[in-house]
């Protein structure tokens, strides 16, 4: 909790508050409602860059904790953006409905289904960009790239997923509460993988980042 | 509380880069002493300190604090290691206050009163951020804050590099003073002339390899410098540590015990003289 803390308190950078408030983009009437999840991975990366050049490792390193700590620090600050991000999604996505919103021809409707695309986004990113981050933390730029190459990936194939899959068009990419069952479960799975890819992105991650020398 | 005759214990230190290795490094810190570690730029002392808190991972040897090693006790030891590095700037545009309340929340050890005492007596404010402070002020705010977690053990990487004369004056005073507490001070430079102000013990370091542990005063009083009007004579060569051209001729560096034999004038050299000599006769 301590270094949640200081990452709160030292290293968060602005722009990712300010990638919160694109949650309202699920307001826009035929947009990849997913692509609002990617700009808070864009917050996360300049929250790594900011990192570097405030030599925080350096910083962190002397205070007594240990490499695998300060990787759970990272990834735990993450998790708990990518939660607000989530939550200020859904607060948009009730709105949406509230006011009517309709159809969404651009992929994912705004529903419940929607919050576990976005796990899914996140469970990606995490994957690929920590551990490939914490190989060498003076390079923030290639991994987020990787990241966000595999991230636009997920979202183009998702987004033709709602017309392609089945069960995607005819039960996910429905207004709620349509097929509240199916919408739940398909949440639960995605907060599992959620789950599991963060946790194998925080062994990775410290594996790599304890074989890491700083200069 | 870890406590332990010698504070810190290096042993068989090893670290190889492609164009730079670090060689069996091994010393022990006196308690309550300032040790000087010298050595030209890229001999390895940032190496070695890097090692030794982890920055960097050592290939061998072991690095212990008081009975406990770096390998298997990092966090409990860094308890007690206060690090300060002139090159380092942390969270350029934070205040000072918030730094110093998230370093805090790391100590069970911290003190309140300490700090304060601290940051009244380097003139600091909490309200300004690190990008507002001149180098000096940077290194007396990470020496408050070691100084307020109860460090036993100080590592200063180039503290007073880059630092005008009288502010580098002002450092040496506050680490003689800190001595007096009865901290263990590390304090590694190329200005060798700070460490004849403080000093006790010399580490000198040299392509990676530790060439001198010794008490400073013996380490000074071990060498004598020979001056020569225009070359040095042939029968010197064989004594030679370590020559240098001056505008008058030269001066070389010999032993203290082979000055006598030349009948030439000599004198105690500085540290400065020492590690320039014996720098100059290791270059291939």
């Amino acid at each position: 909790m301590k270094l949640l803390k200081k990452e709160f308190r030292l290293c968060v950078h602005p722009a990712a508050w300010m990638m919160l408030a694109l949650g309202a983009l699920i307001l826009t009437p035929n947009y990849p409602y997913a692509v609002s999840f990617f700009y808070m991975t864009l917050g996360i990366f300049f929250i790594c860059l900011s990192s570097r050049e405030n030599h925080d490792a350096a910083y962190t390193l002397t205070l007594p904790v240990s490499r695998r700590d300060m990787v759970r620090g990272r990834v735990l600050l993450s998790c708990c953006l990518e939660g607000l991000d989530l939550a200020v999604c859904a607060a948009f996505i009730v709105l949406k409905n509230l006011i009517g919103g309709g159809k969404n021809a651009a992929g994912m409707d705004a529903n419940l289904a929607l919050l576990g695309e976005g796990l899914l986004l996140f469970s990606l990113f995490h994957i690929i960009f920590f551990p490939a981050w914490y190989k060498d933390i003076a390079k923030v730029g290639k991994p987020f790239v990787a990241a966000s190459a595999a991230v636009f990936l997920y979202i183009v194939l998702a987004l033709v997923s709602t017309y392609a899959l089945p069960f995607v068009r005819d039960c996910l990419d429905t207004p709620d509460p349509a097929h509240l069952p199916e919408k739940l479960l398909f949440l639960l799975l995605s907060a599992g993988c959620y789950g599991l890819c963060t946790a194998l992105s925080i062994r990775w991650s410290a594996r790599n980042f304890e074989a890491l020398d700083l200069q | 509380m870890v406590k332990n005759d010698i504070p810190l214990s290096v042993r068989g230190l090893c670290k190889r880069y492609p164009s730079f290795e670090l060689r069996d490094v091994s010393f022990d810190l006196a308690p309550g002493k300032i040790t000087g570690f010298i050595g030209r730029n890229g001999a390895g002392k940032t190496t070695t300190l890097h090692s030794i808190l982890c920055f960097v991972k050592p290939d061998e040897g072991e690095v212990a604090f008081g009975g406990l090693t770096m390998a298997d006790s990092a966090a409990q030891i860094k308890q007690h290691i206060g690090f300060v590095s002139a090159g380092m700037s942390y969270y350029t545009a934070k205040r000072l206050r918030t730094i110093t309340a998230v370093t805090r929340s790391f100590y069970p050890a911290w003190s309140d009163e300490a700090y304060r005492r601290y940051m009244g007596l380097f003139g600091l404010e909490e309200e300004k951020t690190p990008a507002q402070l001149s180098n000096g002020m940077k290194i007396k705010y990470a020496l408050a804050l070691a100084l307020s977690h109860g460090a036993e053990l100080l590592l200063l990487d180039e503290p007073t590099s880059g630092l005008d004369p009288i502010s580098r004056e002002e450092l040496i005073e506050i680490f003689l003073a800190l001595r007096e507490e009865g901290k263990t001070i590390l304090f590694s430079t190329h200005i060798t002339s700070d460490l004849e102000k403080c000093a006790d013990r010399i580490l000198f370091l040299q392509k990676g390899r530790l060439t001198a542990d010794r008490e400073l005063n013996d380490f000074a009083a071990s060498y004598s410098l020979l001056s020569c009007q225009g070359d040095a004579p042939g029968e010197i060569k064989p004594f030679s540590l370590g020559q240098r051209r001056t505008k008058d001729g030269c001066t070389v560096l010999v032993e203290k015990k082979a000055a006598d034999a030349f009948s030439l004038p000599f004198r105690q050299p500085t540290l400065d003289e020492i590690m320039v000599h014996l720098e100059k006769e290791d270059r291939p």
